[in-house]
């Protein structure tokens, strides 16, 4: 390839060569840290929630009302809402997995306030909470109806079981195959809870929080006007339930205000909206910056073809086939798109460690590297194709014009 | 060594109809210096232009060292181009992007010569045309008369069976092209066969032979 | 003179037509670029925005450390972002700064008086009487409630237009009751539209949440035991249960504001802190050494990062992204006009000049930059509408607006760009020598 004669020929208009490198760098920059953020944020999102997410939905009952009974209410929603058909399980609840809304506390296995907690999200439930949440008990037993209580507002109060999420259990008892079953920890400083059981995987309230995984199940009913349900349906059941167990709640009792019913699809839609809106915004980015720069490659090799058009009838004269006219164009696009992705990913680090440090953006994955490279390479490559057919098609005999 | 039976060209748009040559018939020998002359208008440059297989002819026989060229493909013809004729142009046509050495470089690239071959008869073109030593020179530092040269030596540089020079003086004053029409005397002396289209009386008369067209005919051929 | 401009504007528009393609790419660039950078910039803008600059320097945020020895708040980064019930009520009490207010959020339902209308859900802010004069919000009707109220515990209320309107339509309710959640409130006044960008003023909630509905004294939340909404933070167990128990504990849940109105009154409010917490740590509380602040509006915004990371990140991006979009049309423009050395050549040749031909270059780059920043302010215009559809949540809309400002900085960012991409392409076109394109190609 006559790379030599195409290098020293561009010498003579580095302006030129240096737009179109400095923007395929900058193209090339640009892409792979736009994706390394995006693929950071779906990894996130593709976490599960350990929930069942196909078939629960959830509402909330607040009671506004001067004599609004707030346990006997309660009582009576979940036996009805047991009761319907379609409806595998029911709980009352007082926080939604990815929510937005929850109680954060700390369990230690060694009492004291001295000792640093682990943080964790609560869910108060009742013995259909396991069930309704549609997480898998991996070790140890479910609560039984007998250690269900009701709590008190603002009590300092607490129950003396729990369930752990399993990375709960494992942070709390690093190193134990049992996860702790059996063993006690200590809620609010020193209050002390058996560990009856563990989950597999169940997610807290917050999705942006580190501590996400860490979750609890503590046996009591919320005293509280206001109130959540979370109801998991029996499968294909669950639209059909919901404007049913809505009109039931409202009917039932007129000093309440049923509101805010969504799927557990629609919270985790919500959840992570922010992350979705970015993929989005940086997908789009990312396919227009690489459409104007390769359009611009393919428009300034146009331009090229023009202004080039007695020299290439002249290469023509002196032997070259169409092929090679082709190839010449191809080969000095390779050129230049070589050197711009080389420098491209020399500022692709840089920005990416900018973004590290200022932003907790992550690393980029290696492969990413020569994945943008050859992509962008190819796709210049397919764009300088077009102008570089019309310059194969200069018929030779340019050369003898004299104008 | 080339030789052309009847050959005829017409040029159509959708209204004219322009019968470039007409039965045009010319036998060129080894060593050979032809000078084709004539008006302008008169069919020199299709002449030209079938000649050097830059373009092709509607019927008629041409025979390019023992070739028929009339029903070659493109890449074909480029072959043979590149290996048989040494273009010789009025503007030069030289790169002007690339240096001396380069530009003599184009031809023998395409020939798919090995970089050492291929300095070495750039090399020996350039001391041909008397500019060695201009090799990283770029065309626009050189005058009209050296850019010539450079384009005769790119024309040398791949042993073509001849040369084919359009009005090979035109652009240059008349020292230079005197120094030029010396250059390609010499070279034919040498052995080179050289095809020469011009409408330059004085000139056509350095050459062998006078080939005289005028409206696609040859009107007369006159050995000098 | 004229002549000459309008046989150039000819000549542009001719050459512009010659490659609509490729003239449409390089306008379709700029206007790209500045679309994508112009809509970030306003989003970054909007979250940054100063939401009530007459007083920004006046309002102070005021932070006590009371947290735990052991585990310091956030890292120890800044003290803790609201404050205990205890040094609320002690901080009001003391009235030492010009206005001071404490206040928290709450959720309440509201009983229309016809049978036939459900009852609906309100945002509640719990506050103190100051609130109003501190903040300038301004009113339709009425007025606040004065201290007497806070002091008694009165059921009086504040209503917003929206929820004015919903209840009463378009009369003055003033004097009028509203029902919320089973008690009686007397309306004091109705306020205009308030929705300071971003909400400053309850770092709880997020800076594009929108305003309360109805505002009521903050005694009631105590007095009625009025549920509450926004954030809770304990770093100890209560002592006992009920009420009081989380009255009396180091659980924070209220924002504190003061007017101060010079550093001297800021510099001594401070010192007051200092006095009262170093007095508290005599009772046992305040473990920590002294982290007592009063901070100003802004400076307790960018504190608290009122642009999102995601906000700056997409910024720095699309700044890059309006890199790469000039460079595609320098490159563009500059191969097109290197095309034409020879038409220069010729211009030059038949007489005319280097600043006729730069005039007229300049004309087309001109053209090309201008248009390209015209498209651009649409771009913007498209770029936020895209943003918003993202969300489903209407408070979005409330950062996704272009305001006046915006669309200047988007004029200016255009005509630069178009300067920018203009001015070197046509120095070099118009650089060539006329001799150098005559005798040969």
């Amino acid at each position: 390839m006559e790379f030599g004669p195409i290098w020293r020929a561009a010498l003579r208009n580095k302006t030129g060569i240096v737009l179109i490198v400095l923007q395929v760098a900058f193209t090339m920059a640009l892409v792979i840290n736009a994706i390394a953020i995006a693929e950071e944020r779906a990894r996130l999102m593709a976490r599960p929630s350990g929930v069942d997410e196909a078939n629960i939905f959830h509402l909330n009952s607040s009671g506004f009302a001067a004599d609004f009974d707030a346990k006997l209410t309660i009582e009576e929603d979940l036996r009805q809402i047991r009761g319907m058909p379609g409806v595998q399980a029911a709980v009352q609840i007082n926080s939604i997995p990815l929510g937005g809304s929850g109680w954060g506390m700390g369990l230690k296995t060694t009492p004291g306030p001295e000792i640093e907690g682990v943080p964790t999200t609560v869910y108060f439930v009742d013995e259909q909470g396991v069930d309704a949440l549609g997480v898998e008990l991996i070790t140890g037993e479910d609560f039984a109806a007998s250690d269900i209580s009701w709590r008190m507002p603002a009590t300092s109060e607490w129950s003396n079981k729990t369930i752990l999420s399993k990375d709960l259990a494992a942070a709390l008892f690093p190193n134990d195959p049992t996860y702790g079953v059996g063993k006690i920890v200590y809620i609010a400083d020193t209050q002390p809870m058996t560990v009856v059981g563990v989950v597999d995987e169940l997610q807290g309230p917050w999705s942006g929080w580190d501590n996400v995984e860490h979750t609890m199940l503590v046996p009591e009913h919320l005293w509280n006007k206001s109130t959540a349900y979370l109801i998991r349906a029996e499968p294909g059941a669950r639209d059909a339930l919901m404007p049913r167990i809505e009109t039931l709640l409202a009917d039932r009792e007129q000093g309440r205000i049923v509101r805010d019913m969504r799927t557990m699809e629609e919270t985790r839609k919500n959840s992570y909206e922010l992350n979705q809106a970015l993929i989005n915004i940086l997908g789009t980015t990312i396919a227009i910056l690489v459409a104007i720069t390769t359009l611009g490659v393919a428009g300034l090799t146009s331009f090229n073809v023009t202004r080039r058009t007695k020299q290439i009838g002249t290469r023509r004269a002196l032997g070259a086939t169409r092929t090679d006219i082709l190839r010449y164009f191809l080969a000095e696009n390779l050129l230049f798109t070589v050197i711009g992705v080389t420098l491209g990913a020399v500022l692709a680090i840089g920005i990416n460690i900018l973004l590290v440090e200022a932003f907790s953006v992550p690393r980029f994955s290696w492969y990413l590297l020569p994945a943008t490279m050859l992509a962008l390479i190819v796709v210049s490559q397919l764009a300088v194709l077009f102008p570089a057919r019309r310059a194969a098609a200069v018929p030779p005999a340019v050369a003898t014009r004299t104008v | 060594m080339l030789t052309m039976t009847n050959v005829s060209k017409t040029y159509r748009t959708d209204t004219v109809q322009t019968q470039a040559l007409r039965e045009f018939s010319l036998h060129i020998h080894e060593g050979d210096f032809v000078a084709v002359t004539g008006p302008s208008g008169s069919g020199k440059t299709t002449f030209l232009n079938i000649t050097g297989l830059l373009e092709t002819f509607d019927s008629g026989k041409y025979d390019l060292d023992g070739r028929d060229v009339a029903n070659l493909s493109d890449h074909e013809l480029s072959r043979l181009r590149n290996e048989k004729i040494g273009f010789i142009f009025q503007n030069f046509n030289l790169i002007p992007d690339l240096n001396v050495f380069d530009n003599i470089d184009v031809p023998l690239r395409y020939r798919g010569f090995t970089a050492a071959e291929r300095k070495q008869r750039i090399d020996e073109a350039l001391k041909r045309v008397g500019l060695s030593g201009r090799a990283k020179h770029l065309p626009s530092q050189l005058s009209g008369g050296q850019q010539q040269r450079v384009g005769i030596a790119r024309a040398l540089a791949g042993s073509p069976r001849f040369l084919l020079a359009d009005e090979p003086t035109g652009n240059l004053d008349s020292q230079m092209a005197q120094g030029v029409m010396e250059l390609l005397e010499e070279i034919n002396a040498a052995g080179t066969t050289i095809i020469m289209v011009t409408h330059d009386p004085d000139l056509a008369k350095r050459a062998k032979r006078e080939v005289h067209v005028r409206d696609g005919l040859i009107q007369g051929t006159d050995g000098n | 003179m004229l002549r000459l401009f309008e046989y150039n504007l000819k000549l542009a528009v001719k050459n512009i037509r010659r490659n609509p393609i490729l003239s449409a790419l390089m306008v379709a660039a700029i206007g790209i670029g500045i679309g994508a950078s112009m809509s970030m910039v306003t989003v970054n803008y909007r979250f940054s925005l100063n939401p009530i600059p007459q007083k920004s320097d006046v309002l102070h945020y005021i932070r006590l450390d009371n947290w735990s020895a052991d585990f310091p708040f956030n890292e120890g980064r800044n003290p803790p972002n609201q404050m205990t019930y205890l040094d609320a009520t002690a901080l009001l009490r003391a009235k030492h700064a010009y206005r001071q207010v404490a206040m928290s959020r709450s959720t309440l339902a509201v009983e229309p008086e016809g049978r036939d209308e459900r009852p609906f859900f309100v945002d509640v802010r719990a506050t103190t009487a100051d609130f109003f004069a501190m903040f300038d919000v301004p009113f339709r009707y009425g007025t606040g409630w004065g201290a007497d109220a806070d002091d008694a515990a009165e059921q009086v209320a504040v209503l917003n237009t929206t929820t004015t309107e919903r209840l009463f339509g378009d009369d003055n309710p003033v004097g009028r009751t509203v029902r919320l959640s089973g008690q009686d409130y007397r309306i004091v006044g109705v306020i205009e539209d308030w929705e300071p960008m971003p909400k400053f003023y309850d770092s709880s909630n997020g800076p594009t949440n929108s305003g309360e509905d109805i505002f009521i004294p903050w005694s009631l939340v105590v007095a009625k035991e009025l549920p509450r909404a926004g954030n809770t933070n304990c770093w100890k167990p209560l002592e006992g249960s009920g009420l009081q128990a989380f009255l009396n504990s180091e659980c924070i849940w209220i924002q504190f504001w003061a007017e101060l109105r010079n550093s001297a009154e800021r510099e001594e409010y401070v010192n007051f802190l200092n006095a009262y917490v170093t007095e508290q740590k005599a009772l046992g509380r305040f473990p920590r050494p002294l982290d007592n602040r009063a901070t100003p509006v802004m400076e307790y915004l960018r504190e608290q990062g009122a642009v999102p990371d995601e906000a700056r990140v997409l910024l720095g991006l699309s700044l890059l992204f309006l890199v790469v979009c000039l460079l595609n049309t320098i490159g563009l423009l500059l191969a097109k006009f290197l095309g034409k050395a020879t038409e220069i050549g010729i211009r030059r040749a038949l007489g005319a000049s280097r600043r006729v031909l730069f005039q007229q270059y300049l004309v087309e780059a001109g053209i090309i930059g201008f248009t390209g920043g015209i498209l651009g302010l649409g771009f913007t215009w498209l770029g936020l509408e895209g943003i918003e559809m993202q969300f489903a949540d209407e408070e979005a809309s409330r950062i996704l607006v272009m305001d006046w400002n915006m669309a200047l900085l988007a004029v200016a960012l255009a005509i630069i760009a178009s300067l920018v991409t203009a001015i070197y392409p046509t120095w070099r076109a118009c650089s060539v020598q006329p001799a150098a394109y005559l005798s040969s190609n």
